[in-house]
Formats: structure tokens, sequence, C-alpha cells
């Protein structure tokens, strides 16, 4: 029973990219119906150059971004959890305008703040911005699991003199790994789609994905696109996958 | 103990410059404009005004906010529903390796774009699509159902985009269960379901919460899905302040209304904090 | 954290490349410039392209509005776009004696409204707004003007474009208004007419427009007639009518916006573009009429003589060029959209 609820829910994860690889190969220019098999997307994407830079960029930016995001947010949400301090209600409050505040309105009024700060537009403004964003969310996830910690450990760790980083770096960080880890995921994942921010805080010589994505729907889905994602899921999951199976062969 | 505490002090540092320059500037910003003026060449500009907060005041706004209310709420339910279950099998999964497998299983999909899984769906549901095709097939239907352009697509997308972050923070709870608790419980002579409603749900409430709160917030803003499954008939929240910026170019209203849909879901949790208060156990969340 | 701060700093340094000369960042519609034309600049000339893509002129516009050093030295406005950017001092005056290949351009499109002197943009696609008909399922000479998608056999069979200034201007001509009408009076009895076409329409989309009409989603509605030609080749089902109440022209444009780093490497790569050869081939692969008349002349005569792309000169003179409406109209527009997507 519980195996079959798993599979059920992870069919509903993956049908749609199946659904994607498959038309992947539909031998049309804009139908969302099948046409025949072609190989002739795969082929137009190896000689698009400028998609596979753009990939790359964001791939770079993603992991970039969600790793400073997490840091930040994880001595935030320590912060939050352990201290009172000048200001935690604020801080508190302003986390939650982060996420809420829609996206364009973010990207609007980080472009103006960039312009004031003549930064030029490009991957600088980028990562900014990205950390920006996912910051909250980091700090959500890590702070629900802090939440459920026994307090009596850190009084006990202070009581023999052990200072806060020490704290930090021996008893809290190891036992909220998995939420740094889950954390950092979705910082990733958050960076990599996003639209409408990156639209206003990019630049001409940094180009990324999902901005080249959204403008090419514009004037018509070509398969290609799904040719490119095809190739971007199946790499991303065969690195994952033989990860896991070299760190099993470690241990 | 006099001993200067780095840490707290490096900590509190950081997390304030942060949060000062890109998170308080900003919104700083759109308060302000909220009370500007504007015309052709200037985005915004003198004289404080308060006109844009009255323009808010017109039956349509309340149309579009409550519709946007009831979008986020029922998606919300349904993520939660469909992955609190799923969160919990996996969170308490005895073998790690398995587990982080399973939880990064989830997360890779999302690594594709969105707007092009969001079209996967739609030439899975559409009247030629491949569900259709299917059920023709089979002789279950004997028309093609009706399936895109409708409430119950837009719902369809949002819990599929908005789903894993209702199981991560789900995930990171459950992980944190003490089976001893559990088991206590059991001794003690509950039984599964009582087990369920009495321990486990409120050990896991923080991810709970946490959970609904990446998605609803997400969700109150998110437009894009529901235009293009939902066949962009009606206008939320998201389209109104996106509009405001773009097409008519009046900055200070779209501020001006993203403050109050700030406001109002400040308001919410305000209410839950203070309801929440009066059960306080533990910790308290915000 | 050392390390990644040592990580950043290596990521930056690609980027002092930046201080190169021999570039070009152009901002345009993603599809209607394909990049074989870009690489056969860049081989000719030895500058370096960098294309950006906006997916709509209200995000390009709001961008462009918010930094005056945005880092573009080509961007693509649409006509009334052309109209508002000029106005608010966003763009370059043309030296049009630098652009020699000028003289390759359908006067059709010379002096528009948008631009009456030609002296901020250079026109590079345009298209008309029309009916598109799917004939399995409707006759398309029954259909004529705007006022026929009023129809009760259209009933949750119509697409509409989702785009606020397209459907009112649909609705004024209809009417017999002009398409850029800015009396609110006008404006108030469309509004009051498309409420009553809401019924009809399934589906409001721009970006999915055609495959819409290939895949059979709706049978009938508003469309450009690029995207009906491509239509076309995909479902020979596909015609396109010309409504005789009037019809809309856009135009996307070559402009420069002030402030431009590289403005030789801009007007080089305009008068590129305009080449008669050059533009054939970009309008062979984009599928877009293009205004370059001495390209036009070079298409294959298939192309040439399709009605749907090239309609002939009496029809193109129930054209009216959209021009921009103020921030004021604009908001009241917007206003009367926001509630007729709500009353459906």
């Amino acid at each position: 029973m519980r195996k079959s609820y798993l599979t059920l829910i992870y069919l509903f994860f993956y049908l749609p990219i199946f659904t994607l690889i498959f038309y992947s190969f539909n031998n049309t220019q804009y139908s969302l119906v099948w046409h025949g098999f072609t190989w002739r997307w795969y082929v137009e994407l190896f000689n698009d150059g400028d998609l596979w830079i753009a990939a790359w960029h964001s791939f770079f930016l993603g992991i970039a971004a969600a790793t400073f995001a997490t840091v930040i947010g994880l001595l935030a949400a320590v912060s939050l959890y352990r201290y009172h301090f000048f200001g935690r209600r604020l801080v508190n409050a302003l986390i939650f305008v982060l996420i809420l505040t829609p996206e364009i309105v973010t990207g609007a009024s980080m472009l103006l703040l960039l312009t004031l700060s003549q930064l030029p537009l490009g991957f600088i403004t980028l990562f900014l911005a990205h950390t920006c964003f996912c910051i909250p969310f980091v700090i959500v996830i890590l702070y629900s699991r802090l939440v459920s910690f026994d307090k009596n450990i850190f009084e006990a760790a202070k009581d023999l003199g052990a200072e806060d980083g020490l704290i930090f770096r021996r008893i809290i960080l190891p036992l909220l790994w998995p939420a740094v880890l889950a954390g950092w995921l979705m910082s990733f994942t958050l960076s990599l789609d996003d639209v409408i921010i990156s639209y206003f805080v990019s630049g001409p010589e940094f180009q990324i994905l999902p901005l080249q994505i959204y403008s090419l729907v514009r004037t018509g889905i070509k398969p290609e696109i799904n040719a490119l994602c095809s190739v971007i899921f199946l790499l991303t999951l065969a690195l994952i996958v033989s990860a896991q199976f070299a760190l099993r062969k470690k241990s | 103990m006099k001993r200067p505490n780095h840490f707290k002090h490096f900590s509190l540092t950081t997390v304030w410059l942060w949060l000062f320059i890109f998170a308080l500037l900003p919104f700083a910003l759109m308060i302000v404009a909220s009370l500007l003026d504007h015309n052709e060449t200037h985005i915004v500009m003198l004289p404080f005004t308060l006109e844009n907060y009255t323009q808010l005041n017109h039956v349509i706004y309340l149309h579009i906010f409550a519709r946007s209310l009831i979008i986020a709420s029922f998606a919300t339910l349904f993520c939660l529903l469909l992955g609190y279950p799923f969160a919990y099998l996996i969170g308490r999964m005895q073998n790690v390796r398995w587990k982080n497998l399973l939880m990064l299983l989830v997360i890779i999909p999302f690594w594709t774009s969105s707007l092009i899984r969001s079209y996967a769906l739609i030439a899975m549901i559409k009247a030629k699509g491949i569900i259709n095709a299917i059920l023709l097939a089979l002789g279950l239907i004997h028309q093609p159902l009706a399936l895109l352009f409708s409430n119950t697509a837009v719902m369809i997308g949002l819990v599929y985009n908005l789903l894993p972050f209702m199981i991560l923070p789900i995930i990171t709870n459950v992980e944190r269960l003490d089976n001893r608790l559990i088991d206590a419980a059991r001794d003690l002579g509950a039984n599964q379901i009582t087990t369920f409603r009495k321990v486990i749900i409120p050990l896991t409430m923080p991810g709970i919460i946490a959970g609904c709160i990446l998605v609803f917030l997400p969700a109150m803003t998110i437009f894009y899905i529901p235009d293009i499954l939902g066949g962009a008939k009606s206008v939320l929240v998201g389209n109104l302040i996106q509009n405001q910026f773009l097409v008519v170019q009046n900055w200070p209203f779209g501020s001006a209304i993203s403050t109050v849909l700030t406001l109002i879901l400040a308001t919410f949790i305000l209410i839950y904090h203070l309801a929440s208060r009066s059960n306080k156990k533990k910790q308290e969340w915000l | 954290m050392k390390i990644f701060f040592i990580f950043l700093l290596l990521a930056l340094c690609p980027l002092d490349l930046m201080a190169n000369d021999k570039v070009l960042n152009i901002y345009i519609w993603a599809n209607e410039l394909p990049s074989f034309a870009v690489r056969a600049f860049e081989k000719e000339t030895g500058i370096k392209v960098n294309v950006s893509t906006f997916e709509n002129n209200e995000m390009m516009y709001a961008k462009l509005r918010a930094t005056k050093q945005s880092g573009y030295d080509i961007v693509m406005p649409s006509s009334y776009f052309v109209d508002r950017m000029r106005r608010q001092d966003m763009l370059e005056k043309l030296d049009r004696t630098r652009i020699s290949n000028w003289k390759n351009l359908n006067p059709l499109f010379l002096h528009p409204a948008y631009d009456p002197l030609n002296d901020y943009s250079v026109p590079q696609i345009w298209g008309i707004t029309g009916i598109y008909v799917n004939q399995r399922y409707f006759q398309a000479n029954t259909i004529s003007n705007w006022t026929d998608l009023w129809q009760k056999r259209f009933d949750s069979r119509l697409s509409m474009l989702n785009d606020t200034r397209e459907v009112f201007s649909m609705a004024l001509l209809s009417m017999g208004y002009s398409a850029n009408d800015r009396d609110p009076e006008h404006i108030k009895q469309a509004f009051l007419k498309l409420k009553t076409l809401m019924k009809n329409i399934k589906v409001f989309s721009t970006d999915t427009i055609i495959s819409i009409m290939i895949d059979e989603d709706a049978s009938i509605g508003m469309a450009w007639n690029g995207d009906a030609y491509k239509a076309e080749q995909e479902n020979p089902n596909m015609r396109f009518v010309f409504p005789k109440d009037g019809f809309v022209i856009w135009v996307d444009n070559f402009c420069i916006p002030k402030n431009a780093r590289h403005r030789d490497a801009a007007y080089a790569f305009i008068n590129f573009v305009l080449r008669a050869e050059v533009g054939r081939d970009i309008a062979l692969a984009t599928s877009f009429p293009t205004p370059n008349l001495a390209a036009q002349k070079l298409l294959p005569e298939k192309i040439r003589t399709d009605p749907t792309i090239y309609p002939p000169a009496e029809v193109m003179k129930r054209g009216q060029f959209q021009i921009d409406v103020g921030d004021e109209t604009a908001a009241l527009y917007e206003k009367y959209w926001d509630e007729l997507k709500m009353s459906g």
C-alpha cells in the first residue's frame, strides 16, 4: 500500500517529464500533438551554441546563489533560534515579506536599487538578486527543523564551557545537515527557474536559460527546447544516481 | 562570562547587513513608491498621495483578491493532502542512502523549466492530448474530456509545481521524530490513528506550517500557470500587479496593491499566531 | 567560506572581456532573427554579437525605463512602443546617412503614424491582426467582419489574443471607431460590447496560439497573419480573413536606445540586415512578412504571392498602425480589461 502511494506520486511528478522527452522527438514545429518521430531537434540543438552557454551559466549561477543563500540562511536561522536580539521581530517580518512580495515588485525594486549602486548588470547583479530571494526559503526550512531541537543540549554545552562557534560547528550543524541540504536544493531549484526577477537584473553579456526559454515560447514552442530540457534532465539524473552509487561503494 | 561572543556577532552582522540592503531597502522603496504619484516621463514623482490606496476601494479588486485567495487555499490544501503522506513515508525510511536518493528524485524534475513542464501538462490534457487519446482508445469515454482551459487544469498545474515546496520541509521534520515517543504512545494503548493524531501531527506541525507557508504565499502571486492552463479567462492578484507595472506603467499603484496584499496576509498570520498562543506548549513559531 | 570567495573571483575574470570594443549587444524578440544571420554578420565584421531576448514589449520597456544603462545597443520595440519611447527620450535619433540600404524598404511602412519622420525606427518585421478560421468547422467565406465573431454559433469556440490593446482595438473597429481611440465614451461602449462576447471565448492566449490553431483547441479567433501562415503549413484547414471593418498593422522595429555604447556596430548591423539577400533569408527562416521590398521580391513565388502573408494593396489600405494612447487611457483600458475578465 505504501509503495503504491509513493509510486503514484512519483508518477505524478515524472509523467510530464516523460511527455516532454517524448515530444522532443515530435516531427512538427508548433503542434502539441504527435506527428511522427524525428531526430532533427537534437541536431538543431547541438548546433545551437547559445542555448548551451545559457544553460551552463544558469547552472553556475544556481550553484553559486544556492550555496551563498544557504550559508547566510543558516546563520540567520540559528541566530533567530538562539538569540533574542534587537530587531528580531523585524527580521521575522522581513523574511515573510520577501517570500510574499510578487516577483515583479522584487525585480523592479532590485533593479532600481542596483542601478543606484552603479553596478553593471550581469552576473554579479543576478547573483545578488538570486541569493536574496532564496534566503527566506532556506530560513523557513531550517527554522522549522531547529524548533524541534532539545534546548537542553545547548545549555549543557554552554555549562561545559563551549563557546558559540564551537556549539555551532559540533552540535547544530551535524544535526541540521539534512535540512541544510533541503534548503540548498530548494534554492538551486528556485534559481534555475527564476524568470521575472532575473529578467530585470540581467545584463547583455551573461545569458541565462530561463529567459531564453520564456522568450522563445512567445513565438511558438519548438521541440528543440524539449530536446534541451530532456538532455539536461537525463544528465542530472545520471549524475545524481551515479554519485549515490559511488558513495555507497565507499562505505 | 564576559568572553566576546565572536560567532554571535559575526552571524548577526552578516544577517542584518544582507537583510537590510536586500530586504528592508526594497521593501521600503515599495512602500514609498506606493505613496507617490507618477506621470509619463517619471516612474515615480512627488507629491505624496494616498490616491493609490483609495483607488483600491472598488469591488473588482475585492473580487480579484478573493479569487486568488480561494485558489491559493485549495492549492495549499491539495498539496498538504498529497504531500504529507509522501513526506512521511520517505522521512521515516531507515535506509539513509535510499532516502536521500528518493528525496533527490523528487527535486530533479523541477530543475527543468516550469514553463516547459506546464506545456507538457497541456500536451497531456488537451482535447487531442495523450490522456484523452488513451481514454478514447480504451473506450472509457466517447468524447474527449474538456480538461484544458478549466479550473481543474489550473489546480493540477499549481499543485504540480508547488508540491515539492510542501514535501521538503515536512521530510526534514519527520526525520526528527523520536521513535520512543511513538512507542510510548503504543504502550499506553493508543491505536495507529490516535497515535497519528495526538503524537505525530503535533510533532511535525512546524514542518506542516513551513510547507503551507512556502506553498500558499507563492500561490497567491503566481499567474502564468493559471494563465496558460486556465486560458487566461480571469484576473488574479499576480496578473493585476504585473499589468500595473508593465502595461499601465503605474508603479505606485502596483506597489500599493502589493503592500495591501502583504498587510492582509500578515494579518492572517498574526491571527493564527495569537490563536496558537493560547495553545502554546513548547517553542513559539513566529 | 574562503573557498567560495576564491570561486567567485575566478568567475569574475572572464567578465573582463567586457572592455572589448568590437561588441554589439542586441535586445530582440526571440525567433525574429535567426542565428545564422547573426553569425554571418560576426564573420563579416569580426564584431561579437550578444543576443538577449525578451518576450513582450512591456517588460522590455519597463527594464529600459528603470535603468538608463541597460547596456543594449539595439532594441526591437513594436509600433506604439516606438511612439512611447521616442516621446520619453529613450531612443537615439537615427542618422539615416549611415543606413545606405534604407532604400530597400517598402514605402508602405515609411512614415507610419508612430514615427512620422522615420527618424527613430527601422522596420524589420510586420504583421496584421485578423481572423483565422478552421475550414473544417466553419466556412471562411461566411466571415468578413469583426462583428461576425459575436455570432451564437461560435459559443465557446473562440480564441482571443491575450492583449488589452489588441482586443479593444478589435471591438472599437467593429463599431467603426479608430483602433487607437482615446475617447472614454467609445472605450466604454467597446467594453460593454466585449462583455457580450465573453461566452463565445474559450481561451485568451498569445503564446500558444499557433498550437491552438493547429491542434484545433479553438476553431476561430484572433491571430496574426504570420502565425496563421505557419499554422496553415501544419494544418491545411486553416484560413485567414482580413476583416472589412479594419484591422491593426503592427511593426517590429530596430531602434538604438540612448546611451548605447557601440553605435558604429549598431549601424553596421542594421545596414547588414537591410540587405536584400539577408532580408530574404530572414523572411524564409522566420516565416514572418518582411517590410524589406527588395527582399520580398527575391522570395520564392509561392510565398511572395501568398495572400495570407502578403495581402494585396487594396486590403492593406484597411489597416491602421498602432500608436501610443498615453498612460491615462492605458489605465482606463486596463481597468475595463480586468472587469471584462472577471465578468466571464
